[in-house]
């Protein structure tokens, strides 16, 4: 480990059941540096929540180590208890229904947490008002909308002012603009705080926006570490034009797919072609949408994080 | 890490708020437990007692059956509580975010155990206060004190049962079966509704080894002045052995259920 880095995982690995077993998480080894933020990237049943329960002292590896702070998740778990936040996913409805979102902070992070009340209360005023829920918090937890509450289980996981923050899909929920909020608070506040923060997510745009690292995971196995661009990079189809249609006539389609550097098509959201050098293929691209009579606005785009998610979870299928 | 005592207070602020806030039950809470008293103040006048005094030395029926109902109150939420919270923080999810916090798991569970009996003397209050007013020609002072740290002991030693419930939950999800079981055995084997001195020996043999029966009995023979099941000091005894005993069973239980719960997951299933 590092001086630097706030989480070590050193081949870890996960099987749940006994005869059936199914194996979780596949030697997994990583580190977070201190203050980073740090991205885990996947599809559903990768294993991400597998492995922030085993970080957060939810749940035992089966094999391999993890520090949290410098303190072994195994022989160590109260101190590194105290200095985790923690919002796992699907948390909703983890609070006291009939409570005010002011009272469940209290509770949680006063008896709980054993933070000192009068702070408690100064942190829930910076917090609610950061993300603009000054106006709910006297409100029942039950009468709160989905993305409210999971505003809520946001603010409770950082209440106390951990040193290490885990976050499973935080934005899951939250409409785009709240999203974004969140996202804008919670990377302001790590930056800040000096806190480090690991979030799971399968939002490419939060994942891009909050993250200074990333790893990729899929059937429990790490298939990447790097920053955002690095793991855009790793996308062998290097660049991309697009026709600003949702779809073309399958004659058109084919004409398009016979020229020279072209690999590829998708159409969601729009007409994408896939090719090696976009400015080459571009002028005959042309050519065959103006020979077919089509003015559509045609442009290069760059792969985005989401097309290297994709990239990433079909050549894993592919293997 | 907080401390035994915070856990305690706050769980009794977050209760206080949780029940005065779902008003019908709260008010239906208050009517039952008046219910209860006044049900047992019309059944003073029916009930034939001969039976009774032959085998616990008192005709108080009333006060005999109102201390052990005021007594199952408490009982209730020593043996269930912990496990029913369990069971609800599964089933939301919450059980994640409290078991990722730094604190005892056993000062926890036994924290909310007593902040849900101290709720409870609503109801313990009013059927304590029948059963002794029927017993008010034995009753002294001393008795009535000594017959509430009886109850107490022996309510704090059903607590440490139900942390071991409660740690069932955590590494079974779904013990209702094992709760019925436990419940029918409480209720029939400690003499709470029926005199102890009725049951057939091996009944008997294993009433001794649940802490209700010393607690209830003393508790009986301070306030009405009934024949004890044995001499108070060995009930007494007993009484501190068994908490001592299952508290250590507690604190183990807790300790090496929550590590075999961790080898799944938190999740309900």
């Amino acid at each position: 480990m590092g001086l630097g880095d706030a989480i070590v995982c050193q081949n870890l690995a996960k099987e749940y059941g006994g005869a059936k077993a199914v194996k979780a998480l596949d030697d997994v080894s990583f580190s977070v540096a201190k203050r980073e933020v740090f991205g885990l990237l996947g599809p559903n049943g990768a294993g991400k929540t597998t492995l922030v329960k085993i970080m957060a002292t939810l749940l035992k590896a089966t094999s391999g180590t993890a520090q949290v702070g410098g303190y072994d998740i195994d022989k160590e778990e109260g101190k590194v208890r105290s200095i985790i936040g923690y919002a796992g996913q699907d948390s909703e409805r983890s609070a006291y229904f009939r409570l005010s979102v002011r009272e469940n902070l209290v509770y949680f992070a006063h008896a709980l947490r054993d933070v000192p009340i009068d702070a408690v209360k100064e942190r829930i005023s910076l917090v609610a008002s950061a993300i603009g829920f000054s106006d709910r918090l006297d409100r029942h937890f039950i009468a709160l909308s989905g993305g409210e509450k999971q505003l809520v289980i946001v603010m409770r996981a950082i209440m106390h002012d951990p040193e290490v923050c885990f976050l499973d899909e935080p934005s899951k929920s939250l409409d785009p603009v709240t999203a974004r909020n969140v996202r804008t608070f919670l990377k302001s506040y790590a930056q800040e705080h000096g806190m480090t923060m690991l979030l799971t997510t399968h939002n490419m745009k939060e994942a891009e926006e909050s993250c200074d690292r990333l790893a990729f995971i899929n059937h429990g196995r790490l298939q990447f570490l790097g920053t955002p661009s690095e793991f855009k990079k790793r996308v062998t189809v290097k660049e991309i034009i697009e026709i600003g249609v949702p779809k073309l006539d399958g004659n058109v389609e084919s004409k398009l797919l016979k020229i020279e550097g072209i690999s590829n098509m998708t159409n969601e959201p729009n007409v994408r072609l896939y090719c090696d050098d976009a400015f080459k293929a571009l002028s005959e691209v042309l050519a065959v949408l103006s020979s077919e009579g089509l003015k559509v606005p045609v442009r290069m785009v760059e792969p985005s994080l989401e097309d290297a998610f994709a990239f990433f979870l079909e050549n894993d299928e592919a293997r | 890490m907080a401390s035994p005592l915070k856990l305690f207070y706050m769980a009794v602020w977050r209760e206080i708020l949780t029940l005065t806030r779902y008003k019908a039950n709260f008010v239906f809470e208050i009517l039952t437990s008046l219910l209860f008293a006044f049900g047992m103040l019309v059944f003073a006048v029916a009930f034939d007692v001969s039976v009774l005094g032959q085998t616990v030395g008192s005709t108080n029926y009333v006060a005999f059956v109102t201390l052990g109902l005021s007594f199952q109150s408490w009982q209730g939420i020593a043996l269930w509580n912990a496990a029913g919270r369990f069971q609800g923080e599964l089933s939301t999810g919450q059980i994640d975010y409290t078991f990722s916090c730094p604190f005892s798991r056993y000062w926890y569970v036994t924290s909310n155990i007593a902040a849900s009996a101290i709720l409870s003397i609503l109801f313990f209050a009013p059927m304590l206060s029948v059963g002794l007013w029927f017993t008010k020609e034995t009753i002294t002072m001393e008795g009535l004190l000594l017959g509430l740290v009886a109850t107490l002991v022996s309510v704090a030693s059903l607590a440490q049962l139900g942390t071991v419930f409660a740690s069932l939950v955590l590494r079974y999800r779904q013990v209702t079966a094992v709760f019925g079981f436990f419940n029918f055995a409480f209720q029939i084997l400690t003499g709470m509704l029926v005199p102890f001195q009725l049951l057939p020996l091996p009944l008997r043999v294993i009433g001794y080894g649940m802490p209700q029966t010393f607690g209830m009995d003393l508790l009986r023979y301070y306030a009405m002045r009934t024949k004890p099941i044995m001499p108070v000091e060995y009930e007494w005894i007993s009484l501190f052995a068994q908490l001592a005993i299952l508290s250590l069973l507690a604190k183990l239980a807790i300790v090496y259920l929550e590590r075999t719960a961790k080898e799944q997951g938190l999740h309900y299933i």
